[in-house]
């Protein structure tokens, strides 16, 4: 598909180091953007993305130092001599994690932050600032506080904030991690409808599949700084390695006909469905103080050695506040919850991390010491190991994660996949029997997390594992227990079979049906088990 | 990591410098009310106050109009936070305590190095005596304390809490800032 | 109070807090008193509400005029002169004992003159968060003379209170989760102080990253580029004029009666004296 338009934004030969690297954060990129064209950006983590990105907002060079050749184009006007309120209001952009980019407390001040820059009048601001807001059909949250917004309105709210200055361009920087998967698609559907009202849309994402259902004109793919594939989609999921980025099953399994595939083998024990249950829920009820609705009714659910849990369900819908009452950060309001047979009440968090160890999603929420090798210290020292086997976890622990040599940095230095394992280690230097995760692959590229989990899995030393999780393939590779949570209430518990079985479930419990799942049912009578694609490909032929 | 080293502005004041005092304000504000409701016992009635480290950081990590905010502002919604009321003098006396080791800010680059550290510890007690002893002499002022009442009521047991919990935290902090510098590159 | 202009309401606070230190003077201080009171009246607050702000004045009020003032008879000298006649000069009985108490009438009416003092300046202060919007900030200080970047920090800043709140808490839990305890008494001291790190190292370095993106957020937002507008309306009522010239009158005089006619020292009232009689 040529367009015949002259493009709103065109990229030329453009190289990018930022002042304190030596190497090329990007390098000779060429880029032409359509109005009406949504063109997704795909790529692994490091890649340079978001320094592209960067450099056609303005940020590069006007906030970030280095060196920069070739030129970015606005409507056939360089942007070199373009300050950046003048690039504001011709290219929008949302960030990552809307909770960052949110400014005002109120809904209607955070869309008008811009128009305020500006140094419009009032009369002037409200009418575009509530157009903005009824075109993502959020005009009742205008009078609200944003604190007080849900993951999935931060999002549109974000979004609208970016609209009210009336770009022509837009660029999207993951604009779906921690979502889930039905807040992800309207998101994306406001997207696309933007687009076809003769905006250009350059969405970033590592969750290309999601991408895909609106239709992008156009994809394009970078590695190491360069683009190496730029063209329509059909193109893409043929050239790319599909070990790097997520592509629709099919293509997978068609591509890894008689390829060699990964060894995979999950290292808890078989399950007893008679044993002992480790963690155990009884009709758990909680709401955070009195003045605050119920947000758990009558949660039971049973953890025994063998099972890996995968929970899934809506944003806000309890996971959180569920896997928290397992270690006691919280106490049940009604109910009780039992730990290896004692009721959470009566233990402390510390005495519980015998039992659970409990890792949070960001790393940077909990890593602090000098060294790697004291943050792996700090848990087993504080439930109070004899030194010589708190030493012999730490050293076990490092080598599980394959971190060795990072003993003595400091885990801040570290990159965030490296931190991610710092984290995991530090939970696993305690030997406590289950491990817990919340949304452990949020924000990571499709290789790194696979590579992490994988490593997770087969890592020897837990009994039992949970996580949670709005990535539904994540859920049926790896678990053999599905928990579905709606409303702070348990919908649907058991093997990833029975709980995924039909897509109209599915919608009602806010989850999307992936490819991969329609792919599993579909040989699910030759395999008796979920796969991934890969294993697929290698048992039907 | 660049060889050259970076000139550091004193006085600068730029959208990033806006985002750093506000959060580092909000963040003295927060920890100073969370240690306040969590109340380690062992401490002694003097108000446990680890969050006084925060504007001092602020100050060396981004200069002095930085730390000077984080402190000022950030006394001024922690007492708003915990309904103290407001307190113009001890305000100023905290915006003090975080602008004096801001001065220190352009001459620290490797934040690791025991000369930074050592320039950071000076710049606490330094910071603290100045910006306490301004509190503490208000209140000849404001309440007709003497002399005596105000060294050994008011202005000691500020001084010398602050200079403890801040000579052992800043260190710390600095270090922990080497590291995410040295990942970003900043 | 909500009818007020939020900078008439800064005004008419500070204009108490001024003419509340210019003097010690007995009748200007009961008049600055009463004043406070009913300001402090029109805003309507619950006691519920400011219940935590009166428990923290009444302590600090406590040992500054009950400890300092009145027992060991410190805070006083600066402005009471020494000497003075005891109220009890010949001491007292009690459980068998005897007692002497240095305590002077001029030194107990100082300390209801520090009382009334404190207690303005916390009545005209403690109603300003509860009355403000948070909206309001940015544009009353700018409105005041503030420069934009300044008005703003202070809005900024209320904007990231409640997500910092967020990620201490979080981060709390995470190390509670690997057996940390806030209270755990080990290492003496020094094992206390540094037994926070994990606490705030985390949230601080983390707050220092995102910074990096909410700065990112206002420039592509236009931040600071030209003359900031504020959607929140400010409008001066007569009311508010009223006020305004109200506080300026008050600063006037009391520092004029201060510093002109001498009316800025300490002195005690007859009637008090014969109380004691
Ligand atoms: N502010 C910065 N200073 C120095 N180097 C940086 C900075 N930001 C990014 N880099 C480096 O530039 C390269 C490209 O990073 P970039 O953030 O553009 O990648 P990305 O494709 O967006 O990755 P991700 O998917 O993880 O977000 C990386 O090597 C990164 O370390
Ligand atoms: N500290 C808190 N105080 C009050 N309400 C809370 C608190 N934490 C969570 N909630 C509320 O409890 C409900 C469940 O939250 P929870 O964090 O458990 O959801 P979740 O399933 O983990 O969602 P997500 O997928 O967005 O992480 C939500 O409505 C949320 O707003
Ligand atoms: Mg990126
Ligand atoms: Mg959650």
């Amino acid at each position: 598909m040529v367009d015949q338009t002259p493009p709103v934004l065109s990229v030329k030969d453009l190289s990018f180091r930022y002042h304190s690297r030596q190497t090329l954060a990007i390098e000779n990129i060429n880029l032409d953007l359509h109005a009406g064209q949504v063109v997704l950006l795909a790529g692994a983590s490091g890649c340079g993305k978001t320094t592209l990105m960067r450099c056609i907002n303005g940020l590069i060079p006007h906030s970030y130092n280095g060196s920069m050749t070739g030129d970015v184009e606005l409507f056939g006007q360089s942007v070199i001599g373009l300050g950046l309120s003048d690039i504001s209001r011709r290219v929008g952009t949302l960030l990552q994690d809307p909770e960052r980019q949110i400014l005002g407390t109120y809904v209607l001040n955070e869309v008008c932050f811009g128009l305020e820059s500006l140094g419009m009048s009032r009369e002037e601001m409200l009418p575009r600032a509530m157009k903005a807001l009824e075109r993502l059909e959020i005009a009742y949250l205008a009078e609200k506080e944003t604190y007080y917004t849900s993951g999935g309105e931060k999002q549109k709210v974000a979004l609208a904030g970016v609209l009210a200055m009336e770009p022509d361009i837009l660029l999207l920087d993951e604009p779906l991690a921690s979502l889930d998967p039905a807040s992800a698609h309207e998101a994306l559907r406001a997207f696309r409808k933007l687009a076809d009202e003769g905006l250009s849309v350059l969405i970033v994402e590592h969750r290309v599949e999601d991408v895909l259902a609106i239709k992008p004109e156009r994809v394009v793919y970078m590695e190491k700084g360069r683009i190496t594939y730029d063209g329509d989609v059909a193109g893409l999921v043929e050239v790319v390695d599909y070990g790097r980025i997520k592509l629709p099953a099919d293509v997978v399994m068609r591509r890894s006909q008689g390829k060699p595939v990964k060894q995979f083998q999950p290292a808890v024990p078989k399950v007893d469905p008679e044993s002992e249950p480790l963690v155990s829920f009884q009709d758990v009820c909680f709401q955070y103080g009195a003045e605050n609705p119920q947000v758990l009714h009558g949660i039971s659910l049973d953890i025994r050695a063998g099972e890996v849990i995968a929970i899934l369900g809506h944003n806000g819908s309890g996971k959180t506040t569920t896997v928290k009452h397992a270690l006691g950060l919280l106490k049940p309001t009604s109910g009780r919850v039992l730990l290896q047979g004692v009721d959470s009440k009566k233990l402390t968090v510390a005495e519980s991390a015998h039992t659970i160890g409990y890792v949070f999603q960001s790393p940077t929420q909990m890593l602090f010491a000098p060294t790697v090798r004291e943050e792996l210290a700090f848990g087993p020292t504080n439930l109070g190991m004899p030194k010589p086997k708190m030493l012999a976890n730490v050293e076990w622990a490092i080598k599980t994660v394959h971190l060795e040599e990072e003993l003595a940095t400091p885990p801040l230095a570290l990159s965030f996949g490296q931190q991610k394992r710092v984290s995991i280690a530090s939970v696993l230097s305690m030997r406590s029997k289950i491990l817990m995760m919340d949304e452990p692959t949020a924000g990571q590229d499709y290789w790194n997390y696979q590579a992490f989990m994988d490593t997770i899995l087969q890592t020897p030393g837990f009994d039992a594992i949970v996580f949670i999780t709005h990535d539904l393939d994540l859920a049926l590779t790896y678990a053999n227990r599905i928990v579905v949570m709606y409303g702070g209430r348990i919908v649907a518990d058991g093997t990833p079979q029975e709980v995924l079985a039909e897509d109209e479930q599915l919608h009602k419990w806010r989850l999307e049906p992936t490819s991969l799942l329609s792919l599993n049912r579909t040989y699910f009578e030759r395999t008796g088990q979920f796969l991934r694609a890969e294993q697929l490909a290698q048992l039907i032929n | 990591m660049s060889d050259k080293v970076e000139k550091k502005p004193l006085w600068q004041f730029g959208t990033k410098q806006v985002v750093y005092a506000a959060i580092g304000a909000a963040l003295y504000a927060v920890i100073t009310w969370a240690f306040n409701l969590w109340q380690i016992p062992g401490a002694g009635n003097v108000g446990v106050r680890p969050s006084i480290v925060i504007p001092m950081f602020f100050g060396i990590a981004f200069g002095p109009i930085v730390g000077f905010i984080a402190g000022f502002v950030g006394n001024i919604l922690a007492d708003f936070l915990s309904g103290y009321g407001f307190w113009i003098w001890w305000d100023l006396g905290n915006g003090i305590l975080g602008l004096i080791p801001g001065l220190f800010y352009p001459i620290i680059h490797n934040y690791r190095a025991t000369a930074s550290i050592i320039k950071g510890e000076i710049s606490v007690v330094l910071g603290s005596a100045l910006g306490m002893g301004l509190a503490a002499i208000s209140e000849m002022w404001v309440s007709g304390a003497d002399m005596n009442t105000v060294i050994f009521a008011n202005f000691l047991p500020a001084f010398l809490t602050n200079i403890v919990w801040g000579l052992i935290l800043l260190p710390i902090l600095m270090v922990a800032y080497a590291a995410i510098m040295q990942r970003s590159g900043r | 109070m909500d009818r007020i202009d939020p900078r008439a309401r800064f005004i008419v606070s500070l204009a108490i807090l001024l003419a509340a230190t210019s003097t010690w003077n007995p009748t200007l201080l009961a008049i600055v008193f009463a004043i406070a009171i009913l300001w402090y009246a029109s805003a309507r607050l619950s006691f519920k509400d400011t219940k935590l702000g009166w428990l923290m004045i009444s302590v600090m009020l406590f040992t500054m005029i009950v400890v300092n003032t009145l027992i060991t008879g410190g805070g006083a000298g600066g402005v009471v002169p020494p000497g003075g006649q005891l109220i009890w000069p010949n001491g007292f009985n009690l459980f068998g004992k005897h007692f002497v108490i240095g305590l002077t009438i001029e030194r107990l009416w100082f300390a209801i003159a520090q009382l009334m003092r404190i207690l303005s300046i916390s009545l005209a202060f403690i109603m300003i968060p509860y009355t403000m919007d948070s909206r309001a900030y940015g544009a009353t200080f700018s409105k005041l003379g503030l420069p934009d970047r300044l008005a703003y920090t202070m809005e900024l800043s209320f904007r990231f209170i409640p997500t910092l709140a967020r990620n201490l808490q979080v981060t709390m839990d995470a190390q509670k989760a690997r057996g940390f305890e806030l209270d755990a008494r080990r290492g003496g001291l020094f094992g206390k102080i540094r037994g926070v790190a994990p606490l705030v190292i985390p949230v601080t370095m983390n707050a220092i990253v995102s910074s990096e993106d909410i700065a990112n957020a206002m420039d592509l937002r236009g931040f600071g580029q030209r003359k900031r507008t504020w959607l929140y309306q400010l409008r001066y009522h007569w009311w508010d004029w009223v006020l305004i010239v109200f506080s300026i009158v008050l600063v006037i005089v009391y520092m004029v009666l201060a510093y002109k006619y001498g009316l800025k020292l300490f002195s005690v009232p007859g009637w008090w004296y014969s109380l004691f009689k």
